[in-house]
């Protein structure tokens, strides 16, 4: 599939809806997806199996909880959405601290979110999962080593180098099976039309056809 | 010498009331007049090397604008449609023309690969090279007439020329990446294509031009040597319709910061010509001149809806109010447009004031014209959460938002009784009744009013002095909300200030904003949440324009 990125994020966004994220984490969802793909990582597969993992899940239950070291989940595995999120809105503690956090679905959806966070304290941040260094300022993105569907632990520091940085994309090339599996979460927030919404819901009213 | 005063801009609450919204006027920052200016003061040419059309009407056409940087090339493909198949809706599946605005210009290669997905619309697949997705169908009155007439060696009936005021009328016009096109992103930085909607605007710009040629091309099909080619005069009448249904209202609402630019842009213009303590006679004369255009323009906009019906007749008796104000004060008293303007609060409803108010900023291109620059949304960190915000302030954003949304009961059925949403077939953005019809579980998020009220609510119940990112952790069913109490610190005017899912909502009214800014005229709303216009009525064909008649086209002559 090549896809333009206003369509990935339009079909991300959905279909994080459709797996039943509120509409705030929804929309994080379609532009964290957008900013891997344009930095040349498949966000479509990370959130495809991200959804795979926590369709319809209690979100509580995968949110992290700040105040332990590392932030922990009730649930036990963490959300990248909602724990990426947490980050962003927490940047300024990567000043002072690092931040280590247990175990957690699709590591690479958090990396958008470190780069906001990135953004934000006007420095390079750096993202470590096992076999794996992530570094990005918010702009440019460094990754070496693999993005796993589950891994045990993550740090977040800030500090860091950009070598070898991603090349940057103005398409998305997602493969036909993963962006089918958000097209069918997406098709979840459509409505099934019936012959009430077809006649007045878009309200075409007279005829249209003079 | 003192300074200028500054007179203030208009306030949110005032302005971004829905019925004031949906009496909004064209002016000279609209998006078709900022194009048409650049292209005459760049000197941009235009060409047309494909036009292989047969006789039955069917083929490809290409229009190429060369500009000073880049060339953009409309290729067109014309139909043969069954009658019974012609519709306005985006359910439809055929249509007498579709286009694709083509990045640069295309080869053959290029023509046939879109040969075979433009004609399919939203079920083909366009590329990065391509920067708009469009079709159009004819208006079958104005259309036959019109081929008959030329056939036979006539002119058509200027009569049923300004009854319709367009030979086609496009059902949509998509750009940003949709489809597969190139996003935004890919043109943004280019001057030309740095004020918002400018591809979608060439797109129906060099429409007309193919629309005008087609016709002619079809009566001389019908009338061999007999036929003749459209009066250029009447051909300048002509614009191009457009249909629009509820699926653009939604735009408004999920671009905050883009719809904030817009109107804070045209309040700034209105409040430096507010500002402007002494009219030059010149000034006063180029105002006149345009007011009477102006009216000539409202004398033939028709509506057969009761609410535009009505509308008009207050815009008339407004314009007739004027003439009597214009007859006694003298522009050449100080502050003579804020006298004015101050004046319209009292005595004009919506439509007049807002009529009168893009009409003041006629004169003064040179204070209004380069705020098009600051049309764009350029600011893609304004998404982001300041999560260490406290609580405090949050809630005084929403207040200043939403202060009048906190008052209302959003349980009460009246306050709440629709709800939009996208269909499964075609998806469609639609609205429907929230208590009549299972929808309520596929809600979109546009009822910001409601939402923020909701999140209120809640926040009263945390410490004020905790950080917002506290409470998203826990509520992030309020994160929407959040985020967009936070935009309106850099988008006073990001937020409709009226409930959007109330019994008595009127989606024209937001069509009409946003189309307004686009720079149509002659508003015809067809139902509560679908409206017809016209584009480019009197505007130059390409091989016409230049810097003396880019601008004032939308204005006819009074000569007419």
């Amino acid at each position: 599939m090549i896809l333009s990125l206003n369509e990935v994020e339009t079909t991300a966004k959905k279909a994080a809806r459709g797996a039943r994220y509120p509409w705030g984490l929804a929309e994080e969802a379609g532009k964290a997806t957008r900013w891997l793909c344009s930095h040349d990582v498949d966000g479509c597969a990370a959130l495809a199996g991200l959804l795979d993992q926590i369709d319809r899940a209690t979100l509580a239950e995968w949110a992290p909880d700040p105040r332990h070291d590392p932030w922990a989940a009730d649930g036990g595995t963490h959300c990248p959405l909602v724990t990426g999120a947490a980050i962003s809105d927490r940047a300024h503690m990567l000043h002072s601290q690092s931040i280590r956090i247990g175990k957690i679905a699709e590591p690479a959806m958090l990396v958008p979110f470190a780069a906001s966070a990135a953004r934000q304290i006007n420095a390079t941040v750096t993202i470590t999962w096992p076999d794996t260094v992530v570094c990005t300022d918010g702009d440019n993105l460094a990754i070496d080593g693999i993005c796993p569907a589950q891994v045990t632990q993550i740090d977040i520091r800030a500090g860091g180098t950009i070598t070898d940085q991603n090349r940057r994309q103005s398409r998305a090339t997602p493969t036909a099976d993963t962006w089918q599996i958000l097209c069918r979460f997406a098709h979840r927030t459509y409505a099934p039309a019936t012959e009430e919404s077809r006649q007045k819901g878009a309200g075409a009213g007279v005829s249209d056809n003079d | 010498m003192s300074a200028t005063p500054h007179i203030a801009r208009r306030d949110p609450s005032q302005i971004m009331r829905l019925k004031r919204l949906g009496s909004l006027h064209q002016s000279r920052l609209s998006f078709m007049r900022i194009l048409t200016r650049r292209m005459a003061q760049e000197g941009w040419q235009f060409s047309r090397p494909v036009f292989d059309i047969d006789d039955a009407g069917v083929g490809r056409a290409v229009y190429t604008a060369h500009g000073p940087t880049h060339s953009y090339s409309l290729i067109a493909f014309a139909h043969d449609l069954p009658d019974d198949q012609r519709s306005d809706r985006v359910i439809a599946q055929a249509w007498d023309a579709t286009f694709t605005l083509f990045d640069g210009i295309p080869d053959v290669a290029d023509l046939d690969r879109l040969a075979q997905n433009v004609p399919l619309q939203e079920a083909g697949r366009i590329s990065e090279r391509e920067l708009t997705l469009a079709r159009a169908n004819r208006s079958v009155r104005l259309w036959a007439h019109v081929v008959e007439a030329l056939a036979k060696g006539q002119q058509p009936d200027p009569v049923q020329i300004d009854k319709v005021g367009y030979l086609m009328r496009t059902t949509a016009v998509y750009g940003s990446g949709k489809f597969g096109a190139a996003d935004r992103e890919v043109i943004a930085d280019r001057p030309a294509m740095h004020v918002p909607f400018q591809v979608e605007m060439l797109t129906v710009y060099l429409i007309r031009h193919f629309v005008r040629e087609l016709i002619e091309h079809m009566a001389h099909v019908k009338g061999g040597a007999t036929a003749i080619r459209l009066d250029p005069v009447i051909a300048r009448r002509l614009g191009i319709g457009n249909s629009t249904g509820l699926g653009m209202a939604p735009y408004i609402i999920n671009h905050p910061v883009l719809f904030n630019n817009w109107i804070m842009v045209r309040e700034e213009a209105i409040a430096r010509v507010r500002s402007i303590k002494t009219a030059t006679q010149q000034d006063i004369a180029t105002f006149f001149d345009i007011l009477g255009r102006s009216n000539a323009s409202v004398a033939n906009w028709h509506s057969q809806h009761p609410i535009q019906i009505d509308k008009l007749a207050h815009l008339r008796n407004d314009l007739a109010a004027l003439e009597s104000r214009l007859a006694t004060q003298d522009l050449s008293d100080p502050y003579p447009w804020d006298s004015l303007l101050g004046w319209a609060d009292e005595a004009l409803s919506e439509e007049g004031q807002e009529l009168l108010a893009s009409l003041i900023l006629e004169p003064y291109g040179h204070l209004v014209d380069g705020l098009a620059a600051c049309m764009a949304d350029d600011n893609t960190d304004a998404f982001r959460i300041d999560g260490a915000m406290p609580i405090r302030d949050v809630r005084k954003l929403i207040e200043t938002s939403f202060g009048w949304a906190l008052k209302i009961d959003w349980d009460a059925k009246k306050n709440c009784a629709r709800a939009w949403y996208v269909s499964q077939e075609k998806l469609e953005p639609r609205m429907g009744e929230r208590f009549d019809e299972p929808i309520a579980d596929y809600e979109q998020p546009l009822a910001p009013a409601r939402d923020a009220t909701a999140a209120y609510t809640v926040l009263a119940k945390w410490d004020n002095d905790t950080q917002v990112a506290e409470f998203l952790l826990r509520h992030p069913e309020h994160r929407h909300a959040v985020r967009r109490a936070q935009l309106s610190r850099i988008a006073p005017y990001g937020e409709i200030c009226d409930n959007t899912i109330g019994d008595d909502v009127l989606p024209i009214d937001m069509l009409r904003a946003k189309l307004s800014f686009f720079g149509a005229t002659h508003f015809d709303p067809r139902s509560d949440r679908w409206v017809r216009i016209c584009m480019y009525a009197g505007a130059p064909y390409p091989d016409d324009l230049s810097q003396a008649n880019c601008d004032l086209w939308v204005y006819p002559e009074r000569a007419q």
